[in-house]
């Protein structure tokens, strides 16, 4: 005699059953004991014991929304600074030659260092949990960005600036060590699948 | 396990506008049940920790998308799922399910009479990843198999199919060891 096969079994149970299966589950009782002992497995299952979590992993995220809300004040303030000085740059440079040429590739860079800023806010980095090997080069290219930023600070907006091409170089710096740290993070969101 | 939590709306107004204490009862509040969830889709209380961290990380992120009128518990439990079953996906590239299965399931088996819930604890930790997260979903958290197939990247049949696959395993290994009539 032929009997219900577990698809059978679960298609009874959803109500979703071929007629045979029904009229056959109806007249036979193995296949209702089997059915009968689906219902209990799942049932068994939804009581199974409640675990608790070994470690608290709370302050693992609340600290990593503290320090996203850190680096995102201090990229809205290095932006802040970049844009006001992109205008005044562009201003104090227009009538020289040599100074115009520094002041569109200064604009070039900006502009290449904002969209690598975009795309590292899309990986949105500090709500992300990486490795440690990862994390220790992320954090090393943010350190030595933030020595950059610095540097930029120090040296002051273009108008103020005795140089240009210094702060060309430095935004040239700046925009190798954001492309490193974005490459950082598309590798490893390819790798987790994000 | 059934859940049925429910917060206050205020907690969640607050939790949106970034109140860290807010977003702290929020995690107490759904950090077992979401524990719970990766701890039995993964097995390893490591890797549902990691997930839990995980969620509550993506949470934080993402609760000003959040609508007030959904359920809270089911979209932190969706996050959790696919965050889980990322992970599943991830240790299928590394090893190949079959032989994790075919090898655990060649383990253990003691003789002696146990509580039948154990005995399902331990048969549903024998079934491979994929197998328990579509028992786990479907049975316990009451998914649907089309939301499981569109959380997989799978078709209908295939959620269907690992089901059936599950629960014939299951019976095979419960009624070796002599726990389920």
């Amino acid at each position: 005699m032929m009997h219900c096969t577990m698809d059978d079994l679960l298609a009874l149970r959803a109500g979703e059953a071929s007629a045979w299966a029904r009229a056959h589950a109806a007249a036979c009782a193995t296949c209702r004991a089997e059915l009968e002992a689906l219902y209990q497995r799942v049932a068994q299952l939804k009581a199974l014991p409640t675990r608790r979590p070994a470690r608290d992993r709370w302050p693992v995220v609340r600290e990593a929304v503290i320090a996203g809300r850190r680096r995102r004040r201090e990229r809205w303030g290095v932006w802040s600074i970049a844009a006001a000085a992109a205008v005044a740059g562009l201003l104090v440079f227009r009538p020289f030659g040599t100074r115009e040429a520094d002041a569109a590739e200064l604009a070039r860079v900006k502009q290449e260092s904002a969209t690598l800023e975009q795309q590292l806010e899309r990986y949105d980095p500090d709500a992300r949990v990486m490795s440690g090997r990862t994390a220790a080069v992320a954090a090393a290219l943010e350190d030595r960005i933030a020595v950059i930023d610095g540097e930029l600070a120090r040296v002051g907006p273009p108008d103020a600036s005795p140089r240009p091409a210094e702060l060309v170089k430095l935004w040239q710096q700046r925009v190798d060590l954001m492309q490193r740290l974005v490459g950082v993070h598309v590798t490893r969101a390819a790798y987790v699948g994000l | 396990m059934t859940i049925s939590l429910a917060v206050p709306d205020i907690l969640v107004a607050r939790a949106k506008s970034g109140d860290l204490e807010a977003l702290e009862a929020l995690y107490r509040a759904f950090e077992t049940p979401v524990y719970n969830l990766a701890l039995r889709m993964l097995r390893s209380p490591e890797d549902a920790e990691d997930v839990l961290q995980e969620t509550f990380l993506e949470v934080v992120r993402s609760i000003k998308q959040f609508r007030a009128e959904g359920h809270l518990w089911g979209w932190i439990r969706r996050i959790a799922s696919s965050k889980a079953l990322m992970r599943i996906r991830r240790e299928q590239v590394r090893a190949t399910e079959e032989l994790h299965e075919e090898a655990t399931a060649g383990r253990g088996g003691s003789g002696g009479v146990v509580p039948a819930r154990i005995d399902l604890e331990r048969a549903f930790e024998r079934l491979s990843e994929t197998s328990r997260a579509v028992v786990w979903l479907h049975d316990v958290e009451g998914y649907t198999h089309e939301e499981i197939a569109e959380q997989m990247g799978k078709t209908v049949s295939f959620s269907k199919s690992q089901l059936a696959r599950a629960h014939a395993r299951l019976r095979g290994m419960l009624d070796d060891e002599g726990a389920v009539p």
